[in-house]
């Protein structure tokens, strides 16, 4: 039998950067095959290409053993390459019936296609109503419709696209009940990840990229996470280096019965929430994308101001009732889950950036003029502590990638050396190596005597980063307790909204 | 077969920002001589009189100046507000309010002197153009109105405001039953700053204004706050600046900046209200603050450009007997090429050919 997929020499140039430099791998019929790298290594170009959004600068795509170009997406599905992108193309008002069918490059009569999907839906285990509107639906089963989408189609290789970041554990589990389902009638995987574990527990092959060009080709199986994480950034892998048995110091950041109202039409509130951080301390909060985390962020943070000034306290100060800026005199700084028009302006450059939350802390400005040096040493101070890859503070937020716009967020707020942190999703999107130099300056700022709540899907780095945690569901918040404490199965029942017994607290 | 594909660009282009502008305006004579040579006039003759006989005639620089000098001062408060998303359309009733008030404090002066009613009735002017404007600023902030709308339609109550003042409370007495106010007294009439001319004392204000526009918003918090709040509503509410405050404050001084051209107007070349006191300065600024990106001191460049097709309009009129209406035609046409070329500031124009195309995503 021929090779589903066969690359050969793919090559990409961009300007300034070689994306792809002469990639060669196989796909088998039937296998799900990882394809591993940091961001930037180049894994969305290559399936892009293979996807035909991009057309390769050199290199010959074979598909079932025969040369093809894939002139676009659509030529693509014709071929039976499908594809299940990271962030979902769906539109909340719709029903899920109603968005499979504006995805459909052929128009099926409604009726016909409800059938096909039920169909579709009964031979995976895909549980989900056709006639929900999206806006209901959880991350999961958004993701569900996606890849519906893509099974309607009968594709040969199917494209994942960092599938589970969003997933609680026990999701991840059906989706790869899903996967290796498809794998065994015949379908291709081509799984794309940074997660190892996963991959361990899935893939039959993994390619590890790295700048551009391909490290190695391995079995997952055979190796440990850590050997493949090295392959993939190179160098030896840093662990987090936190000072063994520290003490908590006094309670720093206390929440008592904090509540929001109901802002937008699709947003959960945070519902009677109450929580301790200690100094030195570091807070988890764990739960599935859409239960209240940008709530209580925000509610936190000062963009929504509530009622009771006593429902947040910093060492004993009721900062309840101030506003953004305030609460930033206060010691209190926070990093929302959008990088993007949320922490930072794309337009703007780094410099004016660090003047949006730096301004006051830092002495940026006097008598109403701002100090556009004081901003611009800060600037370079952050992009040198963090290793941020851009031009310099005069580069727009709006060049730097995802990873990178990450780095210096965290790193203008944790050189402002806040007495209380609060991040949202602080690691989303950004690779193995940025996201140990971020979780190592969490754990510094913690050392030095700071209180702080990280907020976040991925259990790994919960589990990883945190000393206590806490679970939200539908805005309500679970006790925390040491993170040693749950086991996964726990907390994926909590994510799923299972509270049991510790509802009470 | 060549397609073509507009593609995102990495950094927004400050070469097509400023280019543009230039680009929109070289257009307009070139598209405009083409449509004024289809419906039978000589179109090269009338680009010629629209856009170079003011430049070239000396004797036209004066008028250059005072038609630019209100152009320039709604210009510079709208594009303060423009920064901010606050989009006041209304600017034309503010300028009106103002002048009115303007004419109130001289009337009341009347046949008094003294150095301080000129100071007098710029602070009235500007106050009443801030109060005007902030009835959408109300109605947006407390009950969400859009402020486009309510902003025009204030316009159209102001200039009904003019008609009844002037024939009923404060009609001339002198007037032989003429429609229009007293001649303002000497202490309410703008001094000429260049004797012989009509180049009056506004002129110089409009390029101060501008100036402390410039550094206002290039080098403080509050220009920083309209800039934010415009380019990230979300990201300006995390750095601690509230939307409220913010619509309020692009109002207020879009609307005092209205009424103090309002009051410059009123006092410098019409010296009385009259009815034909409106002469869409308020409208023309939107152009103007958009032809100046929204930056005073591009805004005084295209103060000047607009003016010159005012003027150049009236040379038109009566050289070769193109039609009044041929000036707006010019200004639309020169707003609609500008809006349309920006998409050449963030995204540039790529040949593809459908076997390789070629592009980052």
């Amino acid at each position: 039998m021929p090779n589903r997929l066969e690359l050969t020499g793919i090559t990409k140039q961009f300007p300034g950067v070689l994306a792809n430099d002469h990639v060669s791998f196989v796909v088998k019929p039937g296998e799900i095959h990882a394809l591993l790298g940091e961001n930037g290594a180049g894994k969305s170009t290559l399936v892009k290409m293979i996807y035909g959004i991009m057309q390769p600068d050199a290199g010959e795509i074979r598909w079932n053993g025969e040369p093809v170009v894939v002139a676009n997406p659509k030529a693509a599905r014709k071929l039976g390459i499908g594809m299940v992108f990271q962030h979902f193309s769906l539109f909340e008002a719709l029903t899920v019936l109603e968005n499979i069918a504006l995805g459909m490059d052929a128009k099926i009569p409604s009726r016909e296609l409800e059938s096909r999907i039920r169909e579709v839906m009964e031979t995976y285990g895909l549980a989900l109503d056709p006639h929900r509107t999206v806006a209901t639906l959880s991350v999961g089963e958004r993701q569900r419709i996606e890849i519906v989408r893509a099974l309607l189609l009968n594709p040969q290789l199917l494209i994942m696209d960092e599938p589970t970041s969003v997933l609680t554990p026990q999701e991840v589990e059906q989706l790869f009940t899903v996967l290796r389902k498809l794998a065994a009638e015949g379908c291709s995987i081509l799984y794309i990840s940074h997660k190892l574990h996963e991959i361990k527990a899935l893939c039959d092959t993994a390619t590890i990229l790295r700048g551009g060009k391909l490290v190695d080709t391995c079995d997952p199986k055979e190796e440990t996470s850590r050997s493949m994480a090295e392959k993939m950034i190179g160098t030896g892998l840093k662990d987090i280096v936190r000072a063994e048995g520290r003490a908590f110091g006094q309670p720093k950041l206390v929440v008592n019965r904090l509540s929001t109202g109901k802002t937008g039409h699709f947003d959960v509130p945070v519902d009677n929430v109450s929580f301790t951080v200690r100094a030195g301390e570091i807070l988890g909060v764990a739960g599935v994308a859409g239960n209240g985390q940008n709530a209580l962020l925000d509610a936190l943070s000062g963009e929504l101001i509530g009622d009771d000034r006593e429902a947040i306290t910093i060492d004993g100060h009721g900062i309840g009732l101030m506003n953004t800026t305030e609460r930033r005199r206060q010691g209190l700084c926070a990093v929302p889950e959008e990088r993007n028009g949320h922490a930072a302006v794309g337009d703007f450059t780094l410099s004016d950036n660090s003047v949006l939350t730096a301004r006051d802390r830092l002495g940026m400005v006097m008598m109403g003029l701002i100090n556009s040096g004081a901003a611009k040493t800060y600037t370079g101070k952050v992009i040198a502590d963090f290793a941020v890859k851009a031009l310099g503070p005069a580069s727009t937020a709006g060049s730097l990638s995802g990873g990178n716009l990450q780095k210096y967020i965290m790193g203008r707020e944790i050189l402002q050396k806040p007495s209380v942190l609060v991040v949202s999703q602080p690691t989303w999107g950004v690779d193995a190596g940025a996201a140990a130099a971020i979780h190592q300056a969490l754990v510094d700022l913690a050392a030095a005597g700071s209180a702080i709540v990280v907020i976040s899907q991925d259990l790994d780095e919960l589990r990883a980063l945190c000393d206590t945690l806490a679970v939200i569901n539908m805005g309500r918040l679970s006790a925390a307790r040491p993170v040693k404490d749950f086991s996964v199965e726990e907390i994926g029942l909590l994510m799923g909204g299972v509270h049991g017994s510790m509802e009470t607290a | 077969m060549m397609r073509y594909r507009l593609e995102k660009r990495p950094e927004p282009s400050k070469l097509m920002l400023y280019g543009t502008p230039v680009a929109a305006v070289v257009l307009t004579m070139i598209l405009g001589c083409l449509l004024f040579s289809a419906i039978g006039y000589n179109g090269l003759r009338a680009v010629q009189e629209i856009f170079l006989t003011p430049l070239t005639n000396p004797y036209k620089w004066q008028d250059l100046g005072i038609k630019a000098a209100p152009l320039i001062i709604i210009g510079t408060g709208l594009s303060v507000a423009y920064r901010a998303n606050v989009w006041n359309i209304g600017a034309e009733g503010q300028y009106i309010i103002g002048a009115l008030a303007a004419t109130g404090v001289a009337l009341m002066t009347w046949g008094m002197s003294g150095w301080w009613i000129l100071p007098v009735m710029a602070i009235a002017g500007m106050a009443a153009g801030m109060a005007y404007a902030s009835i959408p600023a109300f109605l947006k902030t407390r009950l969400n109105v859009n402020e486009i709308l309510t902003s025009l339609m204030l316009t159209y109550a102001s200039v009904q405001l003019i008609y009844y003042l002037i024939r009923g409370p404060w009609k001339d007495p002198m007037g032989i039953g003429f429609p229009q106010s007293r001649l303002f007294s000497e202490a309410a009439r703008l001094p000429n700053i260049i004797p012989g001319t009509i180049v009056h004392l506004g002129v110089p204000i409009a390029v101060i204004v501008a100036l402390i526009a410039w550094f206002v918003m290039s080098k403080t918090v509050f220009g920083y706050r309209m800039r934010v709040v415009g380019a990230a509503p979300h990201a300006a509410r995390y750095g601690g600046f509230s939307e409220t405050r913010t619509i309020w404050l692009a109002m207020l001084v879009s609307g005092g900046l209205a009424g103090l051209a309002g009051m410059l107007e009123v006092a410098g070349p019409f010296q009385r209200m009259v009815p034909g006191f409106p002469t869409n300065y308020g409208f023309t600024a939107i152009i103007v603050a958009f032809l100046g990106r929204l930056n005073p001191l591009g805004v005084i460049v295209a103060g000047v450009v607009l003016a010159i097709t005012f003027v150049g309009g009236q040379v038109a009129q009566t050289t070769i007997g193109l039609p009044d209406e041929a000036t707006g035609i010019f200004q639309a046409m020169m707003l609609f090429l500008l809006l349309a070329g920006d998409i050449l500031v963030r995204y540039r124009i790529r040949r593809v050919s459908p076997e390789a195309s070629v592009g980052a995503a």
